[in-house]
């Protein structure tokens, strides 16, 4: 499985994908500046400039890299020399491509990480913010919202498992961060009177995708990075456990369905 | 213990509109090892599915296929089998070497046998000057001949090739074959499918041919060439003289004509039997198998 793991990496690290998304990665040299723009809060901005630039970015690799990596292999038929060619099993085949992909994610977001940390400590600089920025929680904030996507490769790869062409994978996979995003609003909307107005039918479901999608509000720190509010590390904790589990899950179910799977 | 064991081997994939295509027929082959088998057949008679099969690509809906007694379906039975695709394809952001480091580490080869095996293979399949460039830039014969290189890399006992001089130029083809009779002389078994009867005729100890799924035959290629045998084709003349005379005799008159070549003084120049080719045999197997399908 370490052998497919470092051949996945050295893939996407070639990839135009990834290329391309290190140009788009050179806006963040912008962002200092840009912040200047809002007279006030100028650190506050910097900062959810960049992480909303780190969470786009990271967005774009889970959906085309998590979407595409194990589809391509297929599709382009590198599985038959390898899976047949090879004593890999399937599942390792999974789990390494989804492992290599996943470091992947986290790799970019320490190196965006890194260059947000530096363009905040620039506006920082400039313009010294009323409260002080806690460092750690922008940190967090960006480890988190890299989990986040990794939970959505898995996704997608599961998605890659039982589809023939890259519809499935790639629509599949921004269907379910869109929905994924807005599940918790949706269920907040519910417990409101005007949400318990609602028909039965139109509440099971919503509570149906509530439970089964994955919820990425959990993973959303940018409050508590931008204001330095505090973090709970039980909330952290329990949304660690609950990203290990929902993988844990679509991983097992997507190594049994590539198992089972024929590549004709 | 045979290295290849189909038994009952039937697969059924599903069609356009509730349909059933029935790919393989209740195929049963045994393949020793140290043996070259020619697994023959035209477009569509189910070469690949078999193979596939066999390399746990897809499964049987009937029947079993196991490699040196373990299941084909586990990937332990491909720990000794060396396995060739039909027009294979590679992560093309590799290099040759780098793909061939990477196959080796999957069977858990150490560096230094993995280096010492890649160099001696990627010469001898004139792939050394391109190991560094990568597989993206390579031609379909380059492409192919790197597959080969995957297949020897590791030494295994058993190599299972589709169409294997497929995208070839006649020095490929040639070195394939040479490949081949190498391994067969090392004891190893090599299982390859073909329509190009004449890689068979080359080769191959025996021959299977499929047809519509169906194993219609499996032939000892020697035997067969010898009963293809329909006459002899025999220059002859008188010592000293430029002049020389050709006869053609049916097999069951050998005997007496040089006899009577012999008698009389004269010298053979040429003998020649005329046979049947594989192709010819081939050919009679597929019509038979037309014929009876009317």
């Amino acid at each position: 499985m370490i052998k497919i793991v470092g051949i996945t990496f050295q893939g996407v690290l070639r990839d135009k994908v990834f290329h391309g998304i290190l140009l788009v990665a050179g806006l963040f040299l912008f962002i200092p500046s840009a912040s200047a723009f809002s007279m006030r809060q100028v650190p506050q901005l910097a900062i959810t400039l960049s992480l909303s630039l780190t969470s786009f970015l990271l967005l774009l690799l889970a959906v085309f890299l998590g979407g595409t990596s194990l589809w391509k292999d297929v599709e382009r038929r590198y599985t038959h020399s390898v899976l047949g060619g090879t004593p890999i099993s399937r599942a390792s085949y999974v789990l390494g491509k989804y492992s290599g992909v996943s470091l992947f994610v986290m790799a970019t977001a320490f190196l965006l990480g890194v260059l947000s940390l530096a363009a905040i400590w620039f506006a920082a600089m400039a313009y010294p913010p009323d409260r002080p920025l806690l460092w750690l929680n922008i940190l967090i904030a960006v480890f988190f919202d890299a989990l986040k996507y990794v939970l959505l490769v898995a996704v997608a790869f599961l998605l890659s498992t039982v589809s023939t062409s890259f519809f499935l994978p790639i629509f599949g996979t921004i269907a379910t961060f869109l929905a994924g995003s807005a599940t918790q609003n949706v269920y907040d909307y519910l417990q409101t009177p005007q949400g318990e107005q609602l028909s039965a039918g139109v509440k099971a479901a919503a509570l149906f995708f509530y439970y089964m999608l994955p919820n990425f509000s959990a993973f959303d720190l940018k409050a508590n990075a931008i204001y330095s509010l505090p973090l709970d590390p039980g909330g952290l904790l329990l949304t660690f456990a609950y990203a290990a589990v929902y993988i844990a899950i679509l991983l097992s179910s997507a190594s049994l369905l590539f198992t089972r799977r024929e590549l004709q | 213990m045979d290295a290849i064991e189909l038994v009952d081997l039937t697969k059924i994939f599903p069609g356009k509109k509730g349909a059933r295509v029935k790919a393989l027929d209740h195929l049963d082959l045994r393949v020793p090892q140290g043996e070259v088998f020619g697994f023959l057949g035209p477009n569509g008679a189910g070469k690949s599915t078999t193979i596939k099969i066999l390399m746990g690509l897809i499964r049987p809906t009937q029947g079993q296929a196991r490699l040196l007694g373990t299941p084909a379906t586990l990937p332990q039975a491909r720990l000794t089998t060396g396995y060739l695709p039909e027009n294979p394809a590679f992560y093309d952001y590799l290099n040759a070497s780098e793909y061939l480091t990477f196959i080796g580490q999957s069977f858990k080869l150490d560096t230094t046998t993995i280096a010492a095996r890649s160099e001696t293979i990627l010469h001898r399949l004139s792939l050394w000057e391109a190991r560094k460039r990568p597989i993206r830039s390579y031609s379909k014969g380059m492409v192919q001949r790197l597959g080969i290189a995957q297949v020897l890399v590791h030494q295994p006992e058993i190599y299972i090739l589709d169409e294997p001089m497929s995208g070839l130029d006649p020095i490929g083809r040639a070195l394939v074959k040479e490949i081949i009779l190498e391994l067969k002389a090392a004891g190893k078994c090599v299982f390859f499918s073909t329509h190009i009867t004449s890689d068979v005729e080359a080769v191959c100890d025996r021959v299977g041919v499929i047809l519509k799924g169906k194993l219609q035959t499996v032939q000892e290629v020697g035997t067969l060439m010898e009963k293809g045998i329909t006459g002899y084709h025999i220059r002859h003349r008188m010592p000293g003289q430029e002049i020389f005379k050709e006869s053609t005799i049916r097999p069951e008159e050998l005997q007496v004509f040089m006899t009577n070549i012999f008698q009389s003084g004269e010298e053979v120049i040429l003998l020649e039997p005329l046979r049947k080719n594989l192709e010819a045999f081939f050919l009679s197997i597929v019509s038979q198998g037309s014929s009876n399908d009317q």
